[in-house]
């Protein structure tokens, strides 16, 4: 009769979804298989045991988590048990994020299942005739493609009880095995969240989601903004985390239970997060370690060999020493390597000291000088001539000359390594950012052992040239192709000293770079003046000595004229970019229909200029910048700018470039997102499109 | 094919100058509504503006949603419907902003013909295919509603009810939000429940 009624009941509620279906056994509704199933065959009294409600969506169609994120709805559960009889909650294994155009939903694809604890009074069977326990369930659950079905139905699990040790219901092992595998770890470490300007904050003290990368669901539905993805800061003691709230917040609960899962999904925590305040202290601290940055200076040091300012100078060199020129072979190398490491030390003492006396420099400052600028143009193109065999310079540093005595030769090694240091200074690899940005807000002494890192990564081929000689079997045999090779070798030079011509332009105008063209040709008559029959003497010489000079102070006076020459104030029409403010980058964040990409920049970075060729200015990029409404700020640290250094400061860099993206409903405390040192327009246009 | 149709869109948004706000950034409550043009089934065009000094409803739907069908089979969005338009004086638009090709488009024949065969009394259904309008108000579901007061200040956001269900014996002991709302409004108090979480079918925007 009962049954009668209870069919009855389904039958009315069947007029409102479709068939109210009812189990034991598979269930079929559109688009779903539901049933109630066990992992056990029986169960003991007194333990508890896994049941589960087995849920299996067409392919393509998922039904919902706890939280169902934008639209969905989660599954719910109406039980009927007998009299003591525990069954616990849902224990919702981990879920899949579901982009659904531009809404985020969370729940589960093909067939799995929800499982739950049963427990049967341990007294179950002394004062019942029953040797089995059933489980009603009323469910009702939304099966969605992109469409939805609603559906229900009534599941009833009969499962026996024995005193037994249970047997496993082969049939639904590996579900379960899977159910269990998703469950969160739970994970109990300090953890509060506060809610401000439109940004839910958490932070959680736990250090094992300080690295890699993660996902975030929070638990309690209408919170965040789950299409809006969250932005992840490492903090000294493990992660902050921030998102968006949603626009349709009606409240915040006094407590959050969030699930962080492992982007490869083999890791996943439960952390219950009550409200607090977040401390500021563990904020934006460097995180690398101190050997991290040591190793990529390191790394950095030994690409700056392949730059083309310094890799014809060195691999001359290099060819010398192994020629077998000098009996000293690791002598040579040491003197090098002291050379180098000498130099190194000296640049980054200025630029510490410099920094120390408050001066808002970074590295490539020795850059923003046009004289220094002026003077490695002279520098190179001399060098370059030397190559060219027009005249007789400097090929005693770079190991070509006759070393008639080992000491002098050592002596000669050693401004080998000074002039690897000089020939590299313009050259930035792309490693060197990371690590010289951090190193300059180390104490100094670690500061000074990143810097050394650095020199010590440029001489190690050489020095490891030098120490094993054997190497040298890899590099080809000395001969009159070696001439060949230098000559080659010399325009590589020529067109570093254009590039630096180049910047000079960009720092003067074109009156100070016609200055320095005459300041080169003054050089190169002073070097081939001096070259001329050095055997000669008397009067003539004189004269030739004094020309010498005289062309020299010309070359130097040029520079010092060119130096002082205003930067020409031209002013691109056609540029899609304004010039970088802190104030106008301040309004243009709090602006909440402007998103922002910042580009720092100078004309003597190589990488800033080959990103901004391949990626910035491509029409892909321009059109997204139209697109999504994204103001481009560009900061010129061509010239030494103290708004600019503090920026860099901000973002744990000091050297160019550093791409930032602001997305327009500001981001972890508007923090941004730093791009990649390395672009592509995909890069670019990806990160504008989630803005 | 996403990228033109985002120029399109953006477009289209500055031609007929119908969207006072970002592409897909919520409303706020209190602030003023998102001000729109848009069309209904008989090819009258409808701004805003037209309604100044009467509250306006805005619905979301899609004819085959099951939460639309939820409270069109029960009668409760007919009945607020009415409500709305008969006690309080209001202007309801029913806005579809269904894709062509997905579910819940209708050409404007179809959509009076549900209007007619559902009995229901909508002011005017406005015909949002390209999404325009739903993107301004970033309509998340069907069914969502909004009410704009006679200022044009956004009053309230979100669901029809408070139980997230497709089971229409859920409705009596739901709380309406829609008729809380505009009871209150017409005492002169402010809404309780000025946003909700809204719950339903995505609404089947054009990518």
């Amino acid at each position: 009769m009962t049954r009668w009624i209870t069919l009855f009941c389904a039958l009315t509620m069947a007029l409102w979804a479709p068939a109210h279906a009812l189990g034991p056994g598979p269930i079929q509704q559109p688009h779903i298989e539901v049933e109630l199933i066990a992992a056990d065959t029986a169960i003991q009294p007194g333990q508890p045991s896994l049941i589960g409600v087995r849920m299996q969506p067409d392919p393509g169609w998922h039904t919902y988590w706890v939280n169902p994120g934008d639209s969905g709805l989660t599954t719910t559960f109406n039980w009927t048990l007998p009299d003591g009889v525990q069954l616990s909650e849902v224990m919702w294994p981990i879920p899949k994020a579901l982009p659904i155009a531009h809404l985020m939903n969370y729940g589960y694809e093909g067939n799995h299942v929800l499982p739950l604890q049963l427990t049967v009074p341990s007294d179950w069977l002394d004062d019942r005739l029953d040797d089995s326990v059933v489980v009603d369930l009323h469910t009702d659950w939304l099966v969605c493609e992109i469409d939805c079905v609603p559906g229900s139905a009534r599941l009833r699990l009969t499962l026996p009880v024995t005193q037994d040790s249970p047997t496993e219901d082969a049939r639904h092992r590996d579900l379960f095995a899977q159910a269990m595998a998703d469950q969160p770890k739970r994970l109990e470490a300090p953890a509060r969240f506060s809610h401000e300007a439109g940004q839910l904050s958490l932070q959680i003290d736990a250090l094992e989601l300080a690295d890699g990368e993660w996902q975030l669901f929070v638990e309690q539905a209408n919170v965040v903004d789950h299409a809006k993805p969250p932005f992840f800061a490492s903090t000294e003691m493990g992660v902050q985390i921030a998102q968006p709230l949603s626009p349709f917040l009606a409240g915040v609960p006094e407590q959050l239970d969030v699930v962080l899962v492992a982007a490869d999904r083999s890791i996943a925590y439960a952390v219950e997060v009550p409200m607090g305040d977040l401390g500021t202290a563990t904020m934006a601290a460097p995180t690398q370690a101190l050997w991290w940055v040591v190793v990529l200076a390191l790394l950095g040091g030994v690409l700056l060999n392949l730059m083309p300012c310094v890799f014809p100078v060195l691999s001359i060199k290099a060819l010398s020493l192994v020629s077998g020129q000098g009996q000293h072979h690791a002598a040579h190398g040491w003197a090098y390597t002291a050379g180098v490491m000498v130099s190194f030390a000296l640049l980054a003492g200025g630029l510490l000291a410099l920094r120390a006396a408050g001066e808002a420099i970074g590295w490539g400052f020795q850059l923003q000088s046009p004289w220094i600028i002026g003077l490695l143009a002279y520098l190179f193109f001399a060098l370059g001539l030397s190559l060219s065999g027009v005249v007789q310079f400097g090929t005693r540093l770079m190991g070509l000359g006759a070393q008639t005595t080992a000491n002098e030769g050592l002596r000669g090694s050693f401004f080998t390594g000074v002039l690897a240091c000089v020939v590299a200074s313009p050259c930035t690899a792309p490693f060197m950012g990371t690590a010289l940005g951090v190193a300059i807000l180390l104490p100094w002494a670690q500061a000074m052992v990143v810097f050394l890192a650095l020199g010590f990564g440029l001489a190690l081929p050489m020095l490891a040239l030098s120490l094993m000689p054997r190497l040298g079997q890899w590099l080809p045999r000395p001969g009159p192709w070696m001439e060949t090779f230098s000559q080659l070798m010399a325009f590589p030079l020529y067109l570093a000293v254009v590039w630096l011509l180049w910047v000079l332009a960009r720092q003067t105008d074109a009156n100070g770079l016609a200055l320095v063209l005459a300041g080169l040709v003054a050089i190169a008559f002073a070097l081939w003046l001096a070259g001329r029959d050095r055997q000669s003497a008397g009067t003539g010489a004189t004269i030739r000595h004094l020309m010498v000079v005289l062309s020299l102070i010309f070359a130097i006076a040029a520079l010092g004229t060119a130096a002082r020459q205003a930067p020409s104030t031209t002013v691109d029409t056609q540029a899609n970019w304004v010039p970088y403010s802190a104030q106008r980058l301040a309004e243009l964040k709090a602006d909440p229909d402007t998103a922002v990409l910042v580009n720092m920049t100078a004309d003597w970075c190589v990488t800033c200029l080959v990103n901004e060729r391949v990626a910035l200015n491509t029409v892909a990029v321009r059109e997204a910048l139209t697109a999504h409404n994204v103001v481009y700020m560009k900061g010129d640290w061509t010239r030494r700018d103290s708004a600019i250094t503090d920026y860099l400061a901000q973002y744990q860099r000091n050297g160019v470039p550093l791409y930032v993206v602001y997305r327009r409903d500001g981001g972890i405390d508007g923090e941004g997102r730093v791009l990649p040192q390395v672009l592509s327009p995909g890069i670019v246009v990806q990160a504008l499109e989630t803005l | 094919m996403k990228k033109h149709s985002m120029v399109n869109t953006a477009l289209g948004s500055l031609l007929c100058l119908c969207l006072a706000s970002p592409l897909w950034a919520a409303p706020q409550v209190g602030q003023p509504a998102p001000a729109f043009t848009a069309t209904d089934t008989q090819g009258v065009t409808h701004n805003l503006s037209d309604f100044a000094g009467q509250t306006v409803i805005l619905e979301w739907t899609n004819h085959d949603c099951p939460f639309v069908v939820k409270h069109y089979s029960a009668g409760n969005m007919q009945e607020q419907q009415r409500m709305a338009r008969e006690d309080h004086d209001a202007v309801w638009l029913t806005i579809i902003s269904s894709a062509p090709g997905t579910q819940g488009h209708v050409s404007p024949e179809q959509a009076d013909e549900l209007t007619a065969s559902r009995n229901a009394h909508p002011t005017a259904v406005l015909l949002d295919e390209e999404g325009i309008v739903g993107r301004a108000y970033d309509a998340r579901v069907t069914p969502h509603m909004y009410i704009i007061d006679g200022d044009g200040i956004l009053r309230y956001m979100g669901a029809i009810d408070s139980n997230p269900s497709a089971n229409p014996a859920d409705i009596p002991s739901s709380t309406q939000y829609v008729v809380e709302a505009l009871t209150a409004m017409a005492a002169g108090e402010d809404v309780a429940q000025s946003v909700t979480r809204p719950y339903g079918c995505t609404v089947k925007y054009a990518d």
